[in-house]
């Protein structure tokens, strides 16, 4: 077993796992496109983001879903938290906007949404960030299903028409079992879950896993969409147990990539890098030993962790900036697809 | 033992016997009165009463069935709000209608958006009808079939062995007829499920059997977002289908109330004259 150091769930033999690395990410919402394109472009899923980019500090998507419970109350996994369902209006509504008429027939109004007057979407407070000029700061951060070890969304639901799969721990909904209670959409705290009121079942992001089984057109192995169309290239793909892979050395050996709200407990398996932006700058422009980030809201996020890891970042940059040899900034940068996409490694299993 | 206390044997026995036939007096009426506890009446019509509105349905007695929130694992499982519902139920030669109604002064009839849950109520009978299988949707041995009623106006047959395992059958048999009334003062439901007395394919419960029909009730309102395991719901009733020689069961309830009652009154004065003449010989 490859795993012998590594948490993965009872019963799954492989932990399928992603790293984003947030300061690569330039909120163009390819990602998002191309996640919609291939999986939500069906009656119901229109409000449907499984992959989303929300700009940190920010409400996200759905709106304040931070605040809205779910989970387990701790690391002993014995009792959840009961979470809310979020409403319509804080996922946005499905606008309709009239391209056609627009863009084909040179129609001479505005491209805004037919159907009322929106007031709330996703990423509504997009580049809105905080603190004030000339530090203000935000981020991007890609948010799909976590594929969690400890999924509260499974425990929820209580026809069990929602599992973690055995070959490697994918988080799927059985579309035969559901009966769209949303018990799953309530206990997921990071809400990615979402109730098709047209089929009535909940749905939810399925790692592309048609994909990454290599049961595409061309029976070859692709990464999920969102990382392969990623335009900045900032997403691996692997198993969080394979020992050789970039995906175990940076959650586990160097401890930089971190699941985010650990606090939630239901143990992610979507793991961030987290951003270091540039100094402060002082009234008159020079640059002052102060993070413009502030440790508190990254640890908001990603829990005290995130300060030993920013420090591992720091430190081995400066190496390299001394002209030495970092193995961790080497993964950090490395642009070979073969080591970004591990996927084929438990094949002969 | 003092003289005073021998002199007072006999007002003691008088005093208990008087009493026994007190309590078994006051019961006679309250039993002859009601119906056995349980039983939902059934009565024989002749043309169709599907629709919930029928006048038919005037000459149908009523039951009042209390609810309580079902055991369930799912979160807010005891936050039900329905109390109760009144059941009434007719035969035709092939036919059962059962009349389910109660208050519930929200309409919810989409599920249309992720909050939204709509008002439901269910049947259940035993796949074998004279079983009582487990309350909460039977077991894995003894199974029920559910017929419910959605306020999208969508009706399902399942069948379930225990909680978190119902599957639909493909071509139900059931059909249902909904509409808003008035309840007391207030807005409710009045919701008729009609089938077949005769089951035609496995697995369904016969109707048409000569033993009692085991039946329990569940509503959901949806305004209060109940679905799944939160639900309120009834214990086991059934409905008289037994053969009639066997007497109206409250006679048997009666004749057994009765018995008991005179074999105490026996026992007692048997007891009291042998102790008197224990006592008689040995003072
Ligand atoms: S992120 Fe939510 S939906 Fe995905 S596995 Fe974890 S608890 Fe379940
Ligand atoms: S495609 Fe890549 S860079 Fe663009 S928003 Fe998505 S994750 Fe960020």
């Amino acid at each position: 077993m490859a795993h012998d150091d590594v948490e993965i769930a009872d019963g799954v033999d492989h932990q399928v796992a992603m790293v984003m690395d947030l300061n690569k990410c330039i909120g163009c919402q390819t990602c998002t496109v191309a996640c919609e394109t291939l999986w939500t472009e069906r009656e119901g899923t229109e409000y449907m983001y499984w992959n989303n980019v929300e700009t940190r500090p920010g409400s996200g998507y759905p709106r304040d879903w931070e605040s809205k419970g779910g989970g387990w109350e701790s690391a002993e996994h014995n009792e959840r938290s009961v979470g809310e369902i979020p409403s319509q209006q804080d996922y946005g509504e499905n606008w309709e906007f009239d391209h056609e008429g627009i863009l084909k027939e040179g129609e001479d109004k505005a491209l805004k949404p037919e159907n009322g007057d929106p007031e709330w979407g996703p990423n509504w407070d997009e580049d809105q960030g905080a603190g004030e000029h000339p530090n203000n700061y935000y981020f991007y951060m890609p948010r799909i299903c976590n594929h969690c070890t400890h999924p509260s969304c499974v425990e929820a639901c209580p026809r069990k028409a929602i599992y973690k799969r055995e070959e490697d721990g994918v988080v799927l909904v059985d579309q035969e079992r559901c009966r769209g209670y949303r018990y799953c959409v309530e206990g997921c705290p990071y809400k990615k879950v979402y109730y098709n009121a047209v089929t009535k079942n909940s749905e939810k992001c399925v790692f592309c896993y048609p994909r990454i089984e290599g049961e595409g057109p061309d029976d070859e192995v692709h990464p999920p969409a969102c990382a392969d169309q990623c335009t900045t290239q900032l997403r691996l793909v692997g198993y969080l147990d394979d020992q050789d892979g970039p995906i175990y050395k940076l959650v586990e050996q160097y401890e930089v990539a971190l699941p985010l709200h650990p606090e939630y407990q239901t143990t992610p398996n979507v793991y961030y890098i987290p951003p270091v932006a540039p100094p402060q700058h002082s009234e008159d422009g020079e640059s002052v030993d102060v993070e413009r980030i502030p440790r508190s809201y990254l640890e908001e996020l990603f829990g005290e962790q995130v300060n030993d890891a920013l420090d591992t970042i720091e430190r081995e940059r400066a190496k390299v900036e001394r002209g030495g040899h970092s193995e961790l900034m080497e993964i950090l940068q490395d642009k070979n697809p073969a080591q970004q996409y591990r996927l084929e490694v438990f094949d002969d299993d | 033992m003092t003289d005073a206390a021998q002199g007072r044997r006999p007002l003691l026995v008088a005093g208990l016997l008087a009493g026994l036939l007190v309590a078994s007096a006051a019961l006679v009426p309250l039993i002859a009165d009601a119906r056995p506890a349980r039983e939902i009446p059934v009565e024989n019509v002749d043309g169709s009463l599907a629709d919930p509105g029928a006048d038919g349905w005037s000459d149908v007695p009523a039951a009042t069935i209390p609810l309580a929130s079902a055991p369930s694992g799912v979160p807010n499982a005891d936050d039900t709000s329905v109390r109760a519902v009144e059941v009434e139920a007719a035969t035709t030669d092939d036919t059962l209608f059962v009349r389910l109604r109660w208050a519930d002064s929200s309409t919810d009839r989409q599920t249309s958006s992720p909050r939204a849950f709509a008002d439901m109520a269910a049947i259940q009978f035993p796949v074998n009808a004279t079983t009582q299988p487990a309350i909460a949707m039977g077991s894995q041995s003894n199974l029920v079939n559910v017929w419910q009623w959605t306020g999208t106006g969508t009706t399902q047959e399942l069948l379930a062995g225990g909680p978190g395992s119902t599957t639909a059958f493909e071509q139900p048999q059931v059909s249902v007829e909904a509409t808003r009334t008035t309840i007391g003062e207030d807005g409710g439901w009045s919701v008729v499920f009609t089938r077949a007395l005769n089951a035609s394919v496995d697995n369904r419960t016969q109707l048409a059997a000569d033993a009692d029909l085991n039946v329990a009730f569940g509503v959901w309102n949806g305004e209060n977002s109940e679905r799944a395991g939160q639900k309120a719901v009834s214990e086991w009733y059934y409905f008289p289908f037994g053969p009639a020689e066997d007497g109206a069961p409250f006679q048997t309830i009666l004749w057994a109330v009765a018995g008991i009652a005179i074999a105490l009154v026996i026992a007692v004065t048997a007891i009291s004259v042998r102790r008197a003449g224990q006592e008689a010989e040995s003072g």
